[in-house]
């Protein structure tokens, strides 16, 4: 049987983190071979309904990763993002998921290489979970 | 003859880009350049800036007219429709005058194209040399071809031409032909080495020849003359002692022959003065036997630099700002205490900095680089190369004591607190806003501790690795400590630019920065020409920003009336309500993705896209990113003429330009237009997805016509003092109408009682010069005695009433309004302040000596009090000009009568900057200064006309008794922005009653509140010179927007389906930006659009989805995210 590999879908904010990425990018850093980047302005555009929607249409993670406290481009946007998405693992377990399938990390413009450890780790930790189970009995 | 409305900026520091961006968003033509192949400065190095203790310098960017400078994260580039930046270019001369300068410029070959560079590094991995790199400070090592800057495009690669031996495997192996060596330019650089020994010209030949000159030899001199008159050479290398004819008549007569020949005298020790006499008659330099390689390779590399010159390149430009940012003191120099460069843990702050940086040699992980073992504790050494009279340094370099602190903060939070952390110090100099309490968090949340001391000596411990501290504390006891790694607070010095202003004409200081005007600390002694940032020595990051945007003010007062607004003609595209038409482009990378290789993926890709009916066409092409591919693509879109397109290549952020290039040239907006990175993706599986996801975005993506708000291009500017002066002048002068409101009865602020500055100015003549220009301004109505009762509006379109006793009340539309209400002395509640006539404030100090109520020969013993109620709560700040007023006092009175006996107890001496001198001065001159403690003030009893002040004297360990016969107190200064105001404009203060700005940093006088500015003591406590560099700053700030009859909003807005919407509000609470309003009229939630910046707060709080951000609609994300996973 081969390894399960996760499906992972990463909504990134304009000014830091997609900003890690590309360094990770260029100084070839090695991805998780799954991986969706989702370019937003700011992660606190990220909507909720946006994390539900990836899960159900078959992601195994999803990470949403901003600029760190204090150091957002639009002031408060990460602030926000954090609200929402401690409100967020309450509720996945409701819809059938795990919490940890979800994470919210800071990433910083020249931190392309813990961009890329992190989407490494959460891989992993996805990877030990399995494939998400609930998207094929989901109905809304 | 007509003025240039073109500026230059010579730096791309921090400042430089300040600089460049105000100039640009006035519609000026901007030159920047910089020596270095990257822009950023010194704070390329820095990840971490206080007080957020991470970056933010992307707020920087234009908020209005944004889409005409690039979205993106600072750090990575910068562009802007006005702004040509040119990189790896030096000065070589400035000529003319103000409003035409003419400039030369010399840039380095590039040897790598940038155009044709796609950043793969194959290059760097064939490259056999290792040089120490100095974006990490020499921690790490680099090969001769880097990235100057991990994370910065564009010119991503580039060559160190000092360390490339030209072996060219670079060149061979480039699979896009981007390298071309200069080899071919160095083989015209002719060399003639002249010697009578054979072993010494061969030698040098071979060292010439490797570094890829042409080198001729010649025996004596006879034989070079007879070369020399066969064909032209650019230097010559000749020994000294030969037969025959020697070396210094070879000299004359090469030189009568060919004057401009370079001459490079080689010598033994011995005949070394024979050397400095041949220099004397024309000899470039000398170079003493035996030699060194080194040495030779840097003497001819000199020479040949300026022979590059034929390079040079002219510019005219109407004014020029340099901002050469400032250098570091090398602590190896000099006397080296501390044994740095020997002992592998005492590093530099800027070391340090690279050292938890996430692209530095250890990845930001805090290890010790000698030894890799993990870091345990830490001693930060303050004052190395500042505030040293015996390096000649006696200045304060006013940045490292926040640098330290900040350093320190960082790691604790990065070792959750586990690394011990220790600052020793003489005065902590938390001199600026919210310093001080970031200082005492510091010591009482994060447990830094800090010592009052000096370290006398480092020693390696027997631990190896380990260091051992000596030092003495304040008593003069004997301490002694380890630390595993001592980071050096290292002062600043001139930067090298500060040579080059000494040649075109600008004053040095004694310490050799740059010297500006007394009460304009932009403006020089060369009209024209302008510093910005630290160029003129000793400033932390929100005070070069703040003296950036003042030096694009003069620049564009010099050259305002030149330009006529360049302004981009706006073209409003037409509702877009066709079905979509979707190009859809994909880089085969020079056929290297290897995904794309297999028989048949990219037929099959193309099948699969080209069965979505909204795809006219779908290509793969090969390095879209060349100019080459770039015209390819150019003729697909001629050919197809789609209404949008797609790109999927690597290297997304290479297209930010070229994207604007392209729509320009195809005539399809930027925002119809998209990039989807797919260099780094694993399989074709996952290119079909990326590129799903584009067509996803593309296929739901509205073309709304930008919305534009008119501007009332008049200012207002509350508050008369001499930063309110100077900004509705700066206003005025560029052609402005300016309200100018004084609650008082005169203009003029705390002018009207001060004397002087420190340096000996006179205050007077500041406001005799400024007033009457004010007074009789015709563009500038003054209201004094009137208040401002209430203030409406937005940017562009203010609407403010203004109420006095005469005129009553009277309503005034501005486009734009500026703060300056100014501050005043706060009254003393404690030291018996008020209970003895001997006991008086700075202030009324000042006025006694002014109006000479005071006889400085009649006092005996004079005592002044720092800190009186500042730097502790509730008043937790510093107010920055009360110890150089001390000092201008004591200073003062010592000079009438110099038998005065002067105590001053002081708690840190903030005599920051160049002020630092005068400390010293009063030390020398007898003042006698006796630290206190915040928990053990000095104690004051009056009795009768006797007042008597009780202090602990630290040093002799015993208490003191002064009799008085005057008591200074140095109350601080409160700010006047009363609530009210703050009310009336809709900004905030902060805690301490001050302007709260935009962003400390970045936009240090901008509030939140598009149009709304402040400067001067309301801003911050600060001196006159600092309040100018503010007001003038504001006033640029404010041009901005009046120099522009419409502002025009991002492309990426908020926008709401009036339909949709139930009028919850909460968007409007959620806008950061406060650009959402009800408009009660036509019940609808109406948005600024030029004070929306497109962040999306306000779409995720929408319950019913009316509010939505064009380019991030709710349908496209999801319908983006389905694409993802089919």
């Amino acid at each position: 049987m081969t390894e399960f590999e996760p499906n992972i879908i990463a909504f990134v904010c304009n000014w830091c983190t997609y900003t890690a990425a590309d360094l990770a990018g260029t100084s070839r850093q090695s991805y998780p071979k799954n991986m969706r980047l989702v370019r937003v302005m700011c992660t606190g555009m990220v909507d909720s309904q946006y994390i539900i929607k990836a899960f159900m249409e078959g992601a195994d993670g999803v990470l949403v990763s901003g600029c760190h406290p204090g150091d957002c481009h639009y002031i408060n946007g990460n602030y926000k993002a954090r609200r929402r998405m401690k409100m967020l693992k309450e509720i996945l377990p409701l819809f059938g998921f795990e919490p940890q399938r979800l994470r919210l990390t800071w990433i910083g413009a020249s931190d392309g290489i813990q961009f890329a450890e992190t989407m490494r780790e959460l891989t992993e930790q996805v990877r030990v979970l399995g494939p998400s189970q609930a998207k094929s009995g989901m109905v809304l | 003859m007509d003025k240039n409305g073109r500026a230059m900026v010579v730096g791309a520091g921090i400042a430089g880009i300040r600089a460049a961006l105000e100039l640009a968003e006035t519609g000026h033509k901007v030159l920047l350049i910089d020596k270095s192949p990257h822009i950023g400065g010194i704070l390329s190095q820095l990840d971490y800036q206080f007080p957020s203790d991470h970056c933010g310098m992307c707020r920087m960017l234009p908020m209005i007219d944004r889409d005409d400078s690039s979205q993106y994260c600072l750090r990575k580039g910068l562009f802007h429709e006005n702004i040509e930046i040119l990189l790896s270019t030096e000065i070589i001369s400035i000529d003319g005058e103000p409003g035409n300068f003419s400039i030369t410029l010399r840039r380095k070959s590039d040897w790598v194209d940038s155009q044709r560079c796609i950043g793969c590094g194959i290059c760097v991995s064939v490259c056999p040399v290792d040089v120490s790199d100095e974006f990490n400070e020499g921690l790490s090592y680099r090969k001769a071809i880097y990235l100057p800057v991990p994370h910065a495009v564009p010119s991503p690669y580039t060559i160190d031409a000092k360390a490339c031996t030209r072996c060219g495997a670079c060149e061979a192996i480039c699979p896009t032909h981007a390298i071309s060596m200069s080899s071919q330019e160095r083989k015209q650089f002719r060399i003639l080495v002249v010697d009578d020994e054979m072993i010494v010209r061969s030698s040098l030949m071979e060292i010439l020849d490797t570094e890829g000159y042409s080198a001729e030899m010649a025996e004596s001199g006879q034989k070079a003359l007879e070369k020399l008159a066969q064909q032209p050479y650019q230097l010559m290398l000749t020994d000294i002692k030969m037969p025959g004819m020697d070396g210094v008549e070879l000299l004359q007569k090469a030189k009568s022959l060919y004057p401009d020949l370079p001459v490079v005298m080689m010598t033994a020790y011995a005949t070394v003065e024979t050397a400095v006499e041949a220099m004397k008659i024309g000899a470039l330099e000398y170079l003493i036997k035996p030699f060194d390689t080194e040495a030779i390779i840097d003497k001819v590399f000199k020479v040949y630099e300026k022979f590059e010159l034929v390079h040079a390149r002219k510019e005219e430009v109407g004014a020029v700002i340099l901002t050469g940012g400032t250098a570091f003191f090398d602590p190896k120099q000099d006397k080296n205490t501390y044994y740095y460069g020997l002992l592998p843990n005492v590093m530099t702050s800027l070391e340090f900095e690279r050292i938890f940086s996430g692209t530095g040699p250890t990845q930001g992980n805090l290890v010790r680089l000698s030894d890799g073992k993990p870091i345990r504790k830490i001693a930060w050494l303050q004052c190395v190369g500042s505030r040293d009279i015996q390096i000649n340094a006696d200045f304060c370099s006013s940045v490292c004591c926040m640098f330290s602190i900040k350093e320190a903060r960082i790691v604790k939070e990065k070792s959750n607190g586990s690394i011990e952390t220790v600052l020793f110090y003489m005065d902590m100099r938390t001199d600026g806003k919210s310093f001080q309490r970031y200082r005492d968090q510091a010591e009482s949340l994060h447990g830094i501790r800090f010592e009052r001391a000096k370290v006398h000596s480092i020693a390696p411990d027997a631990d190896a690795g380990d260091l051992m501290l000596r030092y003495t504390d304040i008593s003069g006891k004997l301490h002694e400590e380890t630390a595993d790694m001592v980071v050096l607070a290292v002062g600043q010095r001139p930067s090298s630019a500060a040579k080059l202003a000494e040649s075109v004409g600008i004053g040095l200081n004694s310490w050799g920065f740059v010297q500006t005007s007394p009460f304009s600390p932009s403006k020089t002694n060369r009209p024209g020409i302008f510093i910005g940032g630290s160029f003129s020595g000793l400033k932390d990051i929100s005070e070069s920003v703040i003296q950036a945007s003042a030096a694009a003010f003069n620049a564009s007062k010099t050259i305002q009336r030149a330009t006529c607004n360049v302004q981009r003609a706006k073209t409003d595209a037409p509702l877009l309500q066709k079905p979509p038409r979707i190009l859809v482009a994909v880089c085969v990378c020079g056929n290297k993705n290897p995904l794309l290789r297999g028989a048949g993926v990219c037929q099959e890709l193309v099948k699969e896209w080209m069965s979505d009916p909204a795809v006219i066409v779908a290509e793969f092409t090969d390095q879209i990113c060349s100019e080459q591919g770039e015209k390819s693509l150019a003729e697909l879109v001629g050919k197809h003429k789609p209404d949008q397109v797609l790109i999927a290549a690597c290297l997304p952020y290479v297209y930010g330009k070229r994207r604007r290039e392209l729509s320009q040239r195809i005539g399809i907006d930027p925002l119809l237009t998209e990039v989807v990175d797919i260099s780094s993706l694993s399989d074709s599986e996952m290119i079909r997805c990326a590129v799903g996801m584009g067509i996803e975005k593309l296929r739901r993506m509205e073309d709304l016509p930008i919305e534009t708000l008119p501007v009332k291009q008049k200012a207002l500017v509350v508050g008369g003092g001499i930063a309110g002066m100077t900004a509705a002048l700066g206003i005025a002068d560029h052609g402005f109408e300016v309200d100018l409101v004084e609650q008082g009865e005169k203009l003029g602020g705390n002018l009207l009682w001060l004397n002087s500055s420190i340096e000996g100015y006179s205050m007077q003549t500041l406001l005799e010069e400024t007033l009457p220009k004010v007074e009789k301004h015709p563009l500038i109505h003054v209201h004094t005695q009137t208040r401002v009762v209430s203030s409406y509006g937005q940017a562009g379109d203010f609407i403010t009433t203004i109420e006095s006793k005469e005129t009553g009340v009277q309503t005034i539309g501005h486009g734009v309004s500026i703060l300056a209400v100014g501050g005043t002395e706060a009254i003393p509640t404690a030291y018996g302040y008020g209970k003895s006539s001997n006991i008086v404030t700075q202030k009324e100090l000042e006025e006694k000596l002014r109006n000479k109520t005071l006889d400085p020969l009649k006092l005996g013993t004079v005592v002044m009090i720092q800190c009186v109620g500042s730097r502790e709560e509730p008043r937790n700040y510093c107010s920055r000009v009360c110890c150089p007023t001390s000092l201008k006092h004591a200073l003062y009175l010592k000079e009438q009568n110099p038998d005065i006996d002067i105590y001053v107890l002081y708690r840190d001496m903030m005599s920051c900057g160049f002020a630092e001198a005068y400390y010293t001065q009063a030390r020398k001159s007898g003042v006698i200064f006796i630290q206190y403690d915040p928990s053990n003030k000095p104690e004051v009893k009056i009795s009768g006309n006797e007042v008597r002040v009780i202090a602990d004297e630290p040093i002799i360990g015993k208490k003191i008794e002064i009799a008085a016969d005057l008591l200074v107190l140095a109350a601080g200064i409160v700010p006047n922005l009363s609530n009210s105001l703050t009310h009336a404009f809709g900004v905030s203060s902060d805690q301490d009653g001050f302007f709260q700005e935009a962003d400390s940093k970045w936009r240090p006088t901008d509030s939140m509140t598009e149009g709304i500015f402040a400067c001067g003591l309301a801003h911050s406590p600060r001196s006159v010179s600092e309040s100018v560099a503010t007001a003038e700053a504001a006033a640029q700030r404010a041009l901005r927007i009046l120099t522009k009859n419409q502002l025009s909003a991002g492309r990426v807005t908020a926008k709401v389906h009036h339909s949709l919407c139930s009028l919850c509000e909460r968007c409007i609470e959620a806008c950061p930006y406060e650009a959402r309003m009800i408009d009660p009229e036509e019940e609808k939630v109406m948005v600024n659009p030029a004070r929306c910046q497109g962040c999306g707060s306000c779409a995720t709080v929408c319950p019913n989805g009316a509010s939505y951000i064009q380019g991030f609609s709710r349908q496209q994300m999801l319908a983006v995210i389905d694409a993802a996973f089919i």
